[in-house]
């Protein structure tokens, strides 16, 4: 079978999948805090067609092996971790971090999972809440006759307490964070597990050891730049196309050289 | 009968557009591959030789820098290599998108360790800044700096497939006044996809030209075996 077919075959391929993920990151574009994701591609293996070889003997010049390519194939789904636009809600439990970090959440099996959406909510029990019902850690709960619910940059979550003036400590939220986010583990629902690849979480107090700071009754926007998804799919679609070309290409040339047998 | 030299020299270069053929559309395939470097193929004319000999050459030139924001995403504004430590010996990389190991080793994306002055690299800590000369900053304190070498004479490079490169010549430190690490970002591909369309049409059009030759000297051959004869 011609080389060139399948490699350009592997192109459309490849192309398809980033068309894949640019319409994944758009259909997110007002998911509060949604980070984007870009494929990574790699050339496959080569064929060494000749070696290294001295050619115009006696000159003796030296030209490079001769390798054919196979193709494309995919390397990985990368996310990309950066801040989003912060919008102003006004709402009491939306939190925005401003910074590095990810809000810490316990899954109903136990484990820990990892959110930048900090859109939160009070439980039937007074616990602190994602809009999914996945309690925050560490856990802070709200006493029913509490009001004025404040939550400082650095993550101090106090309220007053019915008949008195004096604010109460209720808890502190605490942020986790990886050396290498992209590692984690996207779970849906905008959750991440901890992975081999992104490291052991980090955790510490918001505005201390390099967290950012937290901004209340604020929402992170998904990081997804429209523009620029626009213009990677045009660049993907015209790649697809080339592609398709060089296998009608590959494809008239064969049928020339299947033409010469009269 | 032997075969008319007009008819093998013919052969010889239709299969000399086909291989070319297959190495545009690996470049085409690779259009969108992070730091891909393009295959070009010339043909060298020998002194008393009949038909060209395809010669390839990897097109080094850079490709535009994407930036991605992720920390571990390093491209190299220069021309030089990183090394990768891969089970079959050293192997050079123009860098893409790093990663941790479970044990915290910097790696690339199949695993293999990324080296640096003094072997692999340990990331422990949450800040990662990779500086302009390489140097690995973990949380202010430096883990190492990238082992960077220069680019080995073209006849000594070779392709390995998933952007990495083999060099049959020992390696040598980089020039650290023209290469440059860049934290980050992703160097494209250098293919140019209107430049492989071009490519396309005229290797196809050669090969046609090169068919129609073929099929001529075949008529002459067919009017001596089948016609002369006749009484």
């Amino acid at each position: 079978m011609n080389p060139g077919l399948r490699a350009a075959a592997s192109g459309m391929a490849a192309q398809q999948l980033r068309v894949d993920t640019i319409a994944n990151n758009l259909a997110n574009v007002n998911t509060t805090g949604f980070k984007k994701s870009r494929v990574c591609f790699e050339d496959v293996l080569y064929q060494t067609i000749e070696g290294t070889r001295i050619v115009n003997y006696p000159n003796s010049e030296t030209v490079g092996p001769m390798q054919v390519g196979r193709g494309v194939r995919a390397a990985a789904i990368l996310r990309d971790h950066s801040q989003g636009a912060t919008v102003q809600t006004g709402r009491t439990l939306d939190l925005a971090i401003s910074g590095e970090g990810l809000f810490q959440v316990q899954r109903p099996d136990g484990t820990t999972a990892y959110t930048r959406d900090g859109t939160f909510t009070i439980s039937d029990t007074g616990a602190i809440v994602t809009s999914g019902g996945y309690a925050l850690l560490p856990t802070i709960t709200v006493p029913p006759e509490a009001t004025q619910l404040n939550i400082s940059a650095t993550g101090a979550v106090s309220a007053t307490v019915a008949n008195s003036t004096d604010a109460v400590q209720l808890g502190q939220i605490e942020l986790a964070r990886f050396v290498n986010p992209s590692g984690l583990l996207s779970l849906g629902e905008n959750l991440y597990a901890q992975t081999a690849a992104s490291g052991q979480p980090m955790t510490g107090q918001p505005q201390a050891d390099g967290f950012g700071q937290i901004l209340q009754g604020t929402q992170e926007t998904s990081n997804v730049d429209v523009v620029e998804e626009m213009v990677d799919m045009i660049a993907a679609q015209r790649a697809y196309e080339v592609n398709s070309k060089a296998i009608q290409s590959a494809d008239s040339m064969i049928q020339e050289a299947n033409a010469l047998l009269r | 009968m032997t075969i008319p030299p007009g008819i093998i020299r013919s052969a010889r270069t239709l299969s000399y557009y086909s291989q070319l053929e297959d190495v545009t559309a690996n470049n085409l395939a690779n259009v969108s591959s992070d730091a891909f470097k393009a295959d070009r193929i010339t043909a060298l004319l020998s002194q008393g030789a009949a038909t060209p000999v395809p010669v390839r050459q990897i097109d080094l030139t850079q490709g535009t820098f994407r930036d991605t924001g992720r920390p571990l995403d390093v491209s190299l504004d220069g021309p030089g290599f990183l090394v990768v430590r891969t089970a079959q010996g050293e192997r050079l990389t123009r860098g893409g998108s790093l990663h941790l190991s479970g044990s915290g080793e910097l790696v690339d994306m199949h695993g293999d360790p990324v080296l640096g002055q003094d072997g692999p690299i340990t990331i422990a800590g949450a800040g990662v800044e990779i500086r302009g000369d390489g140097a690995v900053v973990v949380d202010g304190t430096e883990a190492g700096t990238l082992r960077l070498v220069a680019p080995p004479a073209a006849p000594q490079l070779a392709k390995e497939g998933a952007g990495r490169y083999v060099s049959a010549a020992p390696l040598t430190p980089a020039d650290p006044a023209s290469l440059r690490v860049r934290q980050g970002a992703i160097e494209e591909s250098n293919m140019d996809a209107i430049h492989g369309m071009v490519d396309l049409v005229a290797i196809q059009r050669a090969y046609t030209a090169n068919v129609g030759a073929l099929r001529a000297l075949d008529g002459v051959l067919g009017v001596v075996a089948n016609d002369l004869a006749k009484p």
